[in-house]
């Protein structure tokens, strides 16, 4: 029998019965369809972090004051732990280079009748190096800016969006808290860090924002590695811990009122989380294709038993043994690439539509399917095809065709 | 017409009988307990003939039917095929003379559910190991037309009457050119108009060359044959040919 002959006699055997091939699949339909989502969401999720990392620059560190042991909310505002002798002695370090503190500055913007919330930050013109920050409009603040106190900002797009529209705002005065500034620059976008808008922000000078808040603290400091994270990482902590008197020989970070973080860092966490990932999908994957080949095996049995006539039929008009063991063997892999391909559709499917959704939350949340998964996934539905369909096969191309052609 | 086969068979086949047994024997055992079937059974069929066996169920005439089709295999004796020995072939070459030599039509039609006739008489094509792709629907549609169903050929087989699918049985048996066409009780599940019909057709197929073997226990059915062999507890009881024969046979068993 001819391969094409095999695989239209396969075919016509699985749509011969449609709800019945439906509900054999849909074992494998879940099965894909979860796999294909949720490594469509991984992925997706894999593009907002490496962008965070991304705009955090290579080589960059942070210092938060607070501890670990709060969690994410107890970092930054509210900790007093690192203070401007702190930044100068950092400044020394060779391990370390562009020390640039952060401070935040409280109250609402205003530009004319428009008023808004923005995150201000006080930052010296090293941020920006940092953070691979670059101006799309007039320019950033530089040094001038920072030692002269001059009250000038620089606004992030949402910041500018929600305070001037469609103005052009260089060289319009805006006021923050009690203070005028004049726009001097708009930054380019920059997506979200740490899942909070890094877009909805204003630059003001360091110097002004210390004089404003009155703090004798720092919120945050970035920097950058000049060589190798772990010697400045190790640098760091251990002059922090000195200048703090904290005895803290077995390295354990709850005992620091600093926590070091590093783009190399975040990387390795990404690449841990993508491992879960991988391995819960996997495991996904195993236990549905397992139970839906399962019930693939099921049905091709009933099948077999069903068609024995059938099967003494082609027996009786020529069909060899391997004819009908390809016939149902061809039918069961149809099954579950078919049913692969459905769960395929209903994956990408609802993917997208939670892609649409969450757009809306986390702007750099982007539509996006893990190919390899897919082709795995489709891959392996084949496979489970093959292996669940192969005994109910055997036994199909085994029967005798006169005791096939006498079952009732 | 032209029969594709090898020609060192079909060399072997024109000096020997189309079918000859001997000493055929077969048995079925079922959990350590034997049940002889049928008893050294002699028997030679020609090339052309049409042969009915007759006999009352459970003489063994299905089994020696099968056995001389291919579809069962025999316990002891010897069966050729125009000189070959069916004890030595294997599942393959099982396969490769049902799909090319020998053909079936059965009591209960056994066409496929959900399929019009055209494509039930194609079937045997996709399994004959010669015939090329471009002429199996002017087969199958020869075929059709040879039992007189040209103008149902895209009817699906449920909608057709118990006659005109026994003829589509019959037309799914000599598409491949069969050397004999084996027909087990064709009229068993019909009325007498469509058996008359049906046996016709397979009258029509000997006049054009064909062989026919007929397993049937009716008198009536058996009539049509030029030969009618009696089974009896899996022995030839008789074999005689002709009309009268036929008749005084048939008298003779009914005492």
């Amino acid at each position: 029998m001819l391969l094409s002959d095999t695989l239209i006699t396969a075919y016509r055997g699985v749509t011969a019965n449609v709800s019945r091939a439906l509900l054999t699949m849909l074992g494998i339909i879940i099965g894909v369809g979860s796999v294909v989502l949720m490594s469509a969401i991984g992925a997706s999720m894999q593009g907002v972090i490496l962008g965070q990392i991304s705009s955090l620059g290579a080589k960059s560190m942070v210092i938060f004051p607070g501890q670990m042991e709060g969690g994410p909310n107890s970092v930054g505002a509210g900790h007093d732990s690192l203070t401007f002798d702190d930044v100068e002695a950092l400044r020394k370090l060779r391990t370390i280079e562009n020390v640039a503190p952060v401070i935040f500055v409280t109250g609402t913007s205003s530009y004319g009748n428009s008023e808004s919330s923005p995150q201000v930050f006080g930052v010296t013109e090293d941020f920006f190096l940092n953070q691979t920050i670059s101006a799309t409009e007039g320019r950033l603040l530089d040094a001038s800016d920072v030692e002269g106190g001059k009250a000038v900002a620089v606004l992030a797009p949402d910041a500018k969006e929600k305070l001037f529209g469609s103005v052009d705002p260089l060289g319009k005065r805006l006021k923050i808290g009690s203070l005028h500034y004049t726009v001097v620059g708009v930054s380019k976008a920059l997506g979200s860090q740490f899942f909070q808008n890094a877009d909805d922000r204003i630059y003001v000078p360091f110097t002004v924002a210390r004089t404003v808040s009155g703090q004798k603290f720092v919120n945050y400091i970035t920097m950058l590695a000049t060589e190798n994270f772990d010697i400045a990482f190790d640098d760091v902590k251990s002059l922090l811990r000195q200048r703090h008197s904290i005895e803290n020989p077995e390295d354990d970070p709850k005992d620091d009122d600093f926590i070091v973080r590093s783009s190399a860092q975040a990387n390795d966490i990404l690449g841990s989380v993508s491992l879960g990932l991988t391995l819960f999908i996997t495991t996904i994957a195993a236990i549905s294709l397992l139970v839906g080949g399962i019930g693939i095996m099921n049905i091709m049995l009933v099948s077999v038993t069903e068609r024995t006539r059938e099967i003494g039929l082609r027996k009786a008009i020529g069909a060899r043994p391997k004819d009908i063991l390809f016939q149902f063997l061809i039918e069961s892999v149809l099954l579950t690439v078919i049913g692969g391909m459905i769960g395929m559709a209903f994956g990408i499917g609802i993917a997208f539509l939670a892609a649409v959704g969450i757009s809306g939350l986390l702007s750099t949340y982007h539509f996006a399917v893990s190919m390899p998964s897919i082709l795995a996934s489709l891959l392996m539905a084949a496979i489970t095809g093959l292996v669940f369909g192969i005994s109910p096969a055997r036994r199909a191309s085994r029967l005798h065709p006169i005791d096939a052609l006498r079952y009732e | 017409m032209m029969r594709k086969s090898s020609p060192s068979i079909k060399a072997k086949g024109n000096d020997s009988p189309l079918i000859e047994t001997r000493k055929l024997n077969k048995s079925y055992v079922n959990d350590d307990v034997v049940t002889p079937v049928l008893h050294d059974v002699d028997l030679m069929i020609e090339r052309g003939e049409f042969v009915a066996i007759m006999g009352p169920s459970g003489s063994g005439k299905s089994t020696l039917m099968h056995i001389l089709g291919f579809l069962d295999t025999h316990s002891s004796g010897s069966y050729l095929f125009q000189g070959e020995a069916a004890g030595a072939m294997d599942d393959d070459a099982l396969a490769r003379i049902r799909a090319t030599r020998v053909s079936f039509v059965f009591q209960a039609f056994n066409l496929l559910p959900r399929t019009t006739v055209l494509e039930n008489v194609t079937l045997p094509l996709l399994y004959h190991p010669t015939i090329p792709v471009s002429e199996r629907r002017e087969r199958a549609l020869r075929a059709i037309e040879l039992v007189g169903l040209t103008d149902r050929k895209d009817y699906l087989t449920s909608q057709l009457s118990g006659g005109q699918k026994q003829r589509v049985a019959i037309a799914r048996a000599l598409v491949t050119e069969p050397d004999v066409i084996f027909a087990d009780e064709p009229t068993g599940n019909l009325d007498s108009a469509s058996g008359i019909a049906v046996m016709d057709a397979l009258q029509t197929l000997h006049e054009r060359g064909h062989t026919i073997i007929l397993v049937t226990h009716e008198r009536t059915t058996a009539e049509h044959a030029e030969r009618i062999i009696h089974i009896k507890d899996g022995r030839i009881d008789s074999d005689t040919k002709g009309f009268k024969r036929v008749v005084a046979n048939a008298v003779r068993s009914l005492k």
